[in-house]
């Protein structure tokens, strides 16, 4: 009895900061903007950079996820950092709110700006690497949702630790990239092998290590929050 | 806390080192295919051992510290973390010295030379945390969070990287394990290396934790004396303000 009330707790608290962050980005659209236009700068600079020929996977695999880590590690956690602007996030603790479900209302909101941006990405590549639009694009949205999953549960964590820390702008890249190397690797490679259209033996190989990514991410995430949010 | 166990250990450390640099350049015979430069292996090995223990033990004082909150954790992760940063960077350096010639190049990107600067890249955020946050009271907690998810994290890199690596064709003929110890001399060169670079590395950690130790007495007492000096300046105010009321 008791035990159902608290997870009932939980998820009306999740539903309420998650509907209260779409809310905002509604009506705004700050967010999903960000991360579109970001989308599309570095796609534009990779095809300049590269000047690659048209139709290569391998090189539109990279350059979409090029275009996702820069957008993720700017734009994915600015639902949780609006938090910390105005000091919210003193009454969002004082909230009887439990702390895993403001992580995973953050979590599933940066997963939604990123997974809008990379659907617009996905089409912006198809266009500037002059990829054929086909069944191939389906396989990849497993990749792109796991890796804005993996990468949303990184971030979210990790931002909290930045947006403690006053000099610290440019801390997330500097901690999110370098542990999200795997996912990163195994993402590229999958992607490569849906648009190259290579057997699907290839292609699960990699999926089974963006998901061990994504589980390590997500339950460090949910475990570490706490110590992370939990202010002096 | 005495410094006698810091300057034992300096002493063995001294002697340990003395006995290696004589194995590895005198000692120890030349290795018949590469040369001279296989030399460096025994540095380059130990360098290697003590940069993984040293990050290991950042993670287990960063879930100490998160478990019983006491800041002797904090302090020991950090230093750990320096020292083995230190190594780390030194077994990059070592290992592209003797790439160099072996394999042609300074840098390829071969399975284990990729997981070792990932590693080197995620305790460099983790230091760089540690200075941005220098400040604030939270970041003995800020930092195990970091350094326990980025342990969590290096078995995943291990098999992606491998993975990424067996798949793509390498460019270069990466002959792992070709330093083929064939001389008992070689064996004991390497155990003796090893253990000169264990205390060496035990000892740095000593000096930098003793450091940190004195670091955290100094701030608790500073602290302490902004207490009392508030107290100070309550009860002369209270004292100004009471012949008047």
């Amino acid at each position: 009895m008791d035990r159902r009330v608290t997870s009932n707790q939980k998820a009306w608290a999740f539903t309420a900061i998650l509907r209260k962050d779409l809310r905002l980005e509604l009506r705004t659209g700050e967010s999903t903007i960000t991360l579109v236009f970001l989308s599309l700068l570095v796609l534009t600079v990779l095809t300049f950079a590269l000047d690659a020929p048209a139709g290569d996977p391998a090189i539109a695999a990279g350059a979409l996820w090029v275009a996702m880590i820069f957008a993720g590690t700017i734009g994915a956690t600015r639902a949780l950092i609006a938090e910390w602007q105005n000091g919210c996030v003193r009454a969002l603790l004082l909230s009887p709110a439990d702390r895993a479900a403001i992580y995973c209302s953050k979590l599933v909101a940066s997963f939604v700006f990123m997974a809008l941006a990379e659907i617009a990405a996905m089409v912006l590549l198809v266009l500037f690497f002059n990829l054929d639009f086909g069944i191939r694009l389906v396989r990849i949205a497993p990749v792109l949702a796991m890796g804005a999953l993996g990468f949303a549960a990184l971030a979210t964590l990790l931002a909290t630790i930045q947006v403690q820390i006053r000099v610290g702008d440019l801390l997330l890249p500097l901690l999110a990239i370098p542990v999200f190397v795997p996912a990163l690797i195994a993402g590229v490679k999958a992607t490569n092998a849906a648009l190259a259209g290579l057997p699907f033996s290839g292609f699960t190989q990699w999926l089974k290590i963006l998901g061990a990514c994504d589980i390590l991410f997500l339950a460090g995430g949910y475990l570490l929050f706490e110590q992370v949010i939990s202010g002096d | 806390m005495s410094a006698k166990p810091a300057q034992w250990l300096g002493l063995v450390t001294l002697g340990m080192m003395t006995a290696a640099i004589f194995m590895v350049f005198v000692y120890v015979p030349t290795e018949a295919q590469q040369g001279i430069v296989q030399r460096i292996f025994y540095f380059h090995v130990p360098c290697a051992w003590v940069a993984f223990a040293a990050f290991a033990l950042v993670a287990l004082s960063g879930t100490f510290y998160l478990w019983f909150g006491q800041q002797v954790w904090d302090d020991l992760g950090y230093a750990a973390a320096e020292v083995g940063m230190l190594f780390c960077t030194l077994v990059l350096i070592t290992g592209s010295i003797w790439a160099k010639p072996i394999w042609g190049a300074w840098w390829t990107w071969d399975s284990r030379l990729t997981t070792t600067l990932v590693l080197w890249l995620l305790y460099a955020g983790y230091l760089m945390l540690r200075v941005m946050a220098a400040e604030i009271p939270q970041v003995g907690r800020l930092a195990a969070v970091v350094g326990i998810v980025a342990a969590a994290d290096v078995p995943v890199i291990i098999v992606s990287v491998r993975l990424w690596r067996t798949i793509h064709p390498a460019v270069l003929v990466t002959r792992q394990g070709g330093h083929g110890l064939e001389d008992p001399r070689m064996i004991a060169t390497l155990l003796v290396s090893i253990v000169a670079f264990t205390a060496l590395w035990l000892w740095l950690l000593m000096l930098r934790f003793a450091t940190l130790r004195t670091k955290t007495r100094i701030d608790n007492l500073h602290r302490e004396l902004l207490l009392v000096e508030a107290e100070l300046a309550d009860r002369s105010i209270q004292a100004r303000l009471s012949p008047s009321t």
